[in-house]
């Protein structure tokens, strides 16, 4: 079932026109010399518009080394990612930190929330750092699609796992950002919060056109995803196409996982 | 455990290293106290007692009479080497090129070892017509000294004689060498002068001899009585003690600032080692996990701190003796108090040892109680980072209470009863309340301030006031220290400035006219008006006086005023009485002569003129009796003035318009005689900002160590928030941001200690001048605004720029660090 879509060096693949983000020899080594890791070794990949991708692969196969380096958190050793037409590896730190509040969402495993903060406040952090106001009906609209309006006033530490990973996307999808990136979203959660956190994701897909990215290591929750792009010893490995948990589970087989 | 615990402190050794730096400041403050008293009386011991440091044993002649008998009996006693009869003349010298002057000539010793005279040229003088003097005279070595020697009874001249310099001495800070010449000649030449017959004996023994054994064998040889015999250090002691009461007092006082400057330190120890054990918190549970018990987890962190402690301790005496040696260096011998060098006693290094480790190992016991409550299964958790209630929170709240209430009931019987010592005893026990109350009082009042900023500082700043309301036990700690010092200055610079309003009024009181002139003939008409011309003078007054015949038929010297003129040159009526028309202001001496007391009728006569005055028994400033300008007239129609009243117009130009004043009246009548006491205001002004800035420094040591805590408590908090300041790098907060975030947190910790200590120091400034002066006619209290602003002002910025370090490091924080395993 696995259909492995290799790219074709120089030549693009048609999808990029319509690429959200979009990364072209991507290298990441941590230290130097004899104890030097290699946790992308040259990683060409596109996700388009629109579309819900999910990031596999064994554990240490540099599936949170790619998000990072996507997202403008850290910095790729080589390579290119571009963010639409903006490329995000000339961008100095300021430019870099701007362009993560204005353009991109994250949800992370754990630690989401700044405990000082209460839910309706840490929603609206990255659009009052950025000096914007949020459209105020999309944000009825968002914390109602995501079930948060009883809760906007409470703290982090009085919020479950599963309403702090809520809180977490709708501040993600707030500023309707190019591009959602999310690190393991389910990682800490309970089979049914997760389906609940991973249902949000992908309507919000489906709803509103937003494109989101996820690495995660759980065939059930990739299966929530349009296509699966497999990672193993910081290389591609292969996609799936409208995966499964079993799909993506023989995928994964197949890389000897 | 212990290597447990070394390992500890290597890899803690940076944040330790800040943390201490608090304790290595106010040791050093302590050990340079100590250090620079020890130098002082040893400088002085050199200097005022130098002759008597080398000696065995001193016989002084209790009267001052003659021991020249005694010399022989002395000599006689065994043990005895040398005897030294000191003798000394007084005679008039000229040096080449200047006018004769005082000198004092002492006799140099015969045997080397009672020569004391330290010779920094030449050598001392060994024959008749030589002389070695002090460095002090200036002279140089081959000058020759005209010397004449007067009859103390008849003043006349007995002999006149030539002697030449040989040698030049080092009197060092002997307080006497600045105020005469001194001189050493062989004893032949100094009886020659007139030194004839000693009062003191000088006796050294052989090598190794017990001085104290030697005086008591030396006191029976003295059959006759009056004669004290002390040992030479006894000597150099009672010399030295002679010169010097203050010494001691000042010491005292500089240990009080030592004091609050340890108190401060202990704080911001205390507060950063609770912030160490709690992230250690992990650490400590995974040690009670595999086995520790909780005695020796308390036990590490005792250790740890002991250990921390007697380093920076260690530092800290380094540091306070070169201190003490700068200062030294700076001060010299040429000063009030002359400081040579320093003297390193034993007990100042034992003090600052002690102190220092001590105040870290008390600092750590409350950290440390905090460590052995962590529970094994801590290690297993999350961090959990909600704040520890305290159990002995609300024992300190009621004591803190009790003190508070206690300590102001006192002070207001000390203000009421004019009492510094009640007023003292209940501003420190209340200062105490307030220190504990503080763990309370000061969270609220940040989160309302935190509240206020939000408003105006942004996202940073709503987030700023969040995490500074986050650990309400830790900032309270961290402002406290800094509020102990900010209300220490305040109440001092506000306790200065009332003291200055409340001298200076007494001063007006006193001395109601900026400057007054008077004559012994008369003062032309036209001088006042020239006067009133120069620049800086406001107004003037010119009061009349005349001769006129007393009631006793004796002449009397009166003076005339024109009440309302003069009320406006004046700078108080509160001590002076003004005639009015028909009055007759009579000082207290002038109404005893006549027998007359207020209300009765006084009548003085000039000529043919008389008239019958109203007596007023009052003060009028002059000394003579005052009468209205028109009652003056009126017996003596061509008075002229005899006395002007000058105001000067406020502020810096006083000096130069007394000057000028002084100028144009000696110029118009040369006897005229000018007293500006406007000078008088200013030098008592000089003496207050002086003394204003001495304790202002020192207490500037206090501030300083607190915000060292500011910066600590910061830099920890930054460690403590790693992962969440790189969730708001990956948000977007850009580096300014993540700045400006720890600036605001700082600025509303150290802006709140401010203003509440300035609140709470004007208060005990005000209090404390009241009663301490209450018993003054007139007590203003002043607050200095601008100096207060001014104290709000720098402690916050400077709570700001300790913010930078901790900032700094805090904006490396890379956004992955949200994200990275916990
Ligand atoms: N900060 C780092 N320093 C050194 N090595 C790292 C660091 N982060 C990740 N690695 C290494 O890079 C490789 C990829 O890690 P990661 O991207 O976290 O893998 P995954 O998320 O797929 O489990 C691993 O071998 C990991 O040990
Ligand atoms: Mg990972």
């Amino acid at each position: 079932m696995s259909v492995p879509v290799m790219t074709v060096p120089g030549e693009p693949p048609a999808s990029v026109s319509s690429a959200a983000v979009r990364a072209t020899g991507l290298t990441k080594v941590y230290g130097s010399g004899e104890t030097a890791v290699h946790a992308l070794a040259g990683v060409d990949v596109a996700f388009a518009r629109g579309e819900f991708t999910a990031i596999m692969g064994p554990s240490g196969s540099g599936k949170s080394t790619l998000m990072h380096c996507l997202a403008g958190l850290d910095a790729a050793t080589s390579g290119q990612v571009f963010l639409g037409g903006t490329e995000l590896t000339r961008l100095r730190d300021d430019e870099l930190t701007r362009l993560r509040r204005d353009r991109i969402g994250f949800v992370f495993q754990a630690f989401n929330l700044l405990p000082v903060l209460d839910a309706r406040e840490n929603v609206v952090l990255p659009m009052q750092l950025a000096g914007r106001r949020p459209d105020p009906a999309w944000f009825d609209a968002v914390v109602a699609r995501l079930g948060l309006r009883e809760r906007l006033r409470h703290r982090p530490s009085e919020l479950s796992g599963g309403q702090q990973q809520r809180v977490a996307i709708a501040r993600a999808l707030l500023p309707r950002p190019d591009v959602v990136f999310a690190d393991e979203p389910t990682g800490n959660l309970d089979s049914r919060s997760g389906a609940e956190v991973l249902d949000l994701l992908r309507s919000s897909v489906r709803e509103t056109g937003q494109t989101v990215v996820m690495v995660t290591h759980d065939p059930t929750a990739a299966s929530y995803a349009d296509r699966v792009v497999l990672l193993a010893d910081g290389r591609p490995a292969g996609e799936v196409d409208r995966p499964t948990a079993a799909s993506v589970l023989e995928a994964l087989r197949g890389l000897g996982g | 455990m212990l290597s447990t615990t070394l390992a500890n402190l290597r890899a803690h050794l940076p944040r330790l290293v800040a943390a201490t730096l608090a304790v290595v400041i106010a040791v050093a403050f302590v050990v340079a106290t100590l250090v620079l008293n020890e130098t002082s009386r040893a400088t002085l011991l050199r200097a005022a007692g130098a002759e008597y440091v080398g000696t065995d044993v001193v016989v002084t002649a209790a009267d001052g009479s003659s021991l020249a008998g005694a010399v022989g009996a002395v000599a006689a006693v065994p043990g005895v080497r040398a005897v030294d009869p000191t003798t000394a003349a007084e005679v008039q010298a000229r040096f080449p090129g200047r006018s004769e002057a005082y000198l004092q000539a002492q006799a140099v010793a015969a045997d080397p070892a009672l020569r004391w005279q330290r010779v920094t040229d030449g050598a001392l003088p060994d024959s008749p017509g030589e002389i070695a003097v002090a460095t002090t005279t200036e002279a140089a070595v081959g000058d020759v000294v005209a010397v004449t020697v007067y009859d103390p009874a008849t003043g006349e001249a007995t002999s006149t004689g030539e002697a030449t310099v040989t040698g030049l001495v080092d009197l060092g800070g002997d307080p006497s060498a600045g105020l005469f010449a001194r001189g050493f000649a062989v004893a032949d030449q100094v009886a020659a002068w007139g030194g004839t017959e000693p009062t003191e004996l000088r006796v050294a023994g052989w090598n190794r001899t017990d001085p104290e054994a030697l005086a008591a064998a030396v006191a029976p040889a003295l059959g006759f009585a009056e004669v004290e015999v002390r040992t030479g250090e006894q000597a150099a002691e009672d010399a030295v003690a002679g010169i010097t009461g203050n010494r001691l007092a000042l010491a005292a006082v500089l240990l009080v600032f030592a004091t609050v400057a340890v108190l401060v330190a202990g704080l911001v120890i205390a507060n950063t080692l609770a912030v160490l054990v709690a992230q250690r918190t992990r650490d400590l549970a995974l040690l009670r996990c595999v086995g520790a018990t909780s005695r020796q987890v308390r036990r590490s962190v005792l250790t740890e701190a002991a250990v921390t402690g007697l380093v920076a301790s260690a530092v800290g005496v380094g540091a306070g003796v070169g201190l003490a040696a700068l200062v030294s260096a700076l001060v010299g011998t040429d000063s009030p108090l002359p400081l040579e060098g320093v003297a390193v006693p034993l007990y100042a290094v034992g003090a600052g040892l002690a102190v220092g480790t001590l105040t870290t190992l008390l600092a750590a016991l409350g950290p440390s109680r905090g460590a052995t409550r962590v529970a094994p299964l801590a290690a297993l958790r999350p961090v959990d980072a909600a704040p520890l209630r305290s159990r002995g929170g609300l024992l300190r709240f009621g004591a803190g209470l009790l003190l508070v209430l206690g300590g102001a009931a006192l002070m207001a019987l000390g203000v009421l009863t004019v009492n510094v010592y009640a007023s003292l005893a209940g501003g420190t026990a209340s200062f105490l309340g307030v220190v504990l109350l503080a763990q309370r009082a000061v969270p609220p009042v940040v989160a309302a301030a935190g509240r206020a900023l939000g408003r105006v500082g942004g996202v940073p700043g709503r987030m700023a006031a969040g995490n500074a309301s986050r650990n309400p036990r830790r900032t309270a700690a961290t402002a406290t220290a800094l509020l102990i010092g900010v209300t220490l200055t305040t109440a001092m610079v506000v306790g200065a400035a009332s003291t200055r309003a409340t001298a200076q009024a007494g001063l007006d009181a006193a001395y109601p006219a900026d400057v007054e002139i008077g004559a012994y003939g008369e003062l032309p008409a036209s001088l006042l008006p020239r006067l009133e011309d120069v620049d800086g003078v406001a107004g003037g007054t010119a009061l009349l006086g005349v001769d006129v015949t007393a009631p006793d038929g004796q002449p009397l010297w009166v003076q005339g005023v024109d009440a309302a003129a003069a009320t406006p040159v004046l700078r108080s009526t509160a001590d002076l009485t003004l005639p009015a028309f028909g009055e007759a202001v009579l000082p207290q001496w002038a109404a005893d002569s006549y027998g007359l007391r207020t209300g009765q009728t006084l009548t003085l006569q000039a000529g043919e003129r008389s008239r019958a005055l109203t007596v007023v028994v009052g003060d009028t400033g002059l000394g003579t009796p005052l009468l209205s300008t028109a009652d003056l007239r009126a017996l003596v129609p061509d008075a002229t003035a005899a006395t002007l009243w000058l105001r000067l117009d406020d502020g810096a130009g006083q000096r130069d318009a007394i000057e000028e004043v002084t100028e144009l009246t000696g110029a118009a009548v040369p006897d005229a005689y000018v007293t500006g006491l406007a000078s008088e205001r200013a030098a008592i002004d000089s003496v207050l900002d002086a003394l204003l800035l001495v304790v202002t420094g020192l207490l500037g040591v206090a501030v300083l160590i607190a915000l060292i805590g500011v910066g600590n408590t910061l830099a920890l908090s930054v460690v403590e928030r790693r992962q969440e300041n790189g969730l708001l790098r990956a948000m977007g907060l850009t580096r300014g941001q993540l700045r400006a975030l720890l600036a605001w947190e700082a600025v509303l910790v150290a802006g709140v200690a401010a203003v509440l200590g300035v609140l709470l120091g004007g208060a005990y400034g005000l209090i404390g001048t009241a009663s301490v002066l209450g018993g003054q006619d007139t007590v203003l209290l002043d607050v200095p605004w601008l100096q207060v602003g001014g104290i709000v002002v720098v402690a916050t910025v400077a709570g700001l720029l300790a913010s930078v370090l901790p900032a700094r490091r805090a904006a490396r924080t890379a956004p992955v660090a949200a994200i990275a395993a916990v």
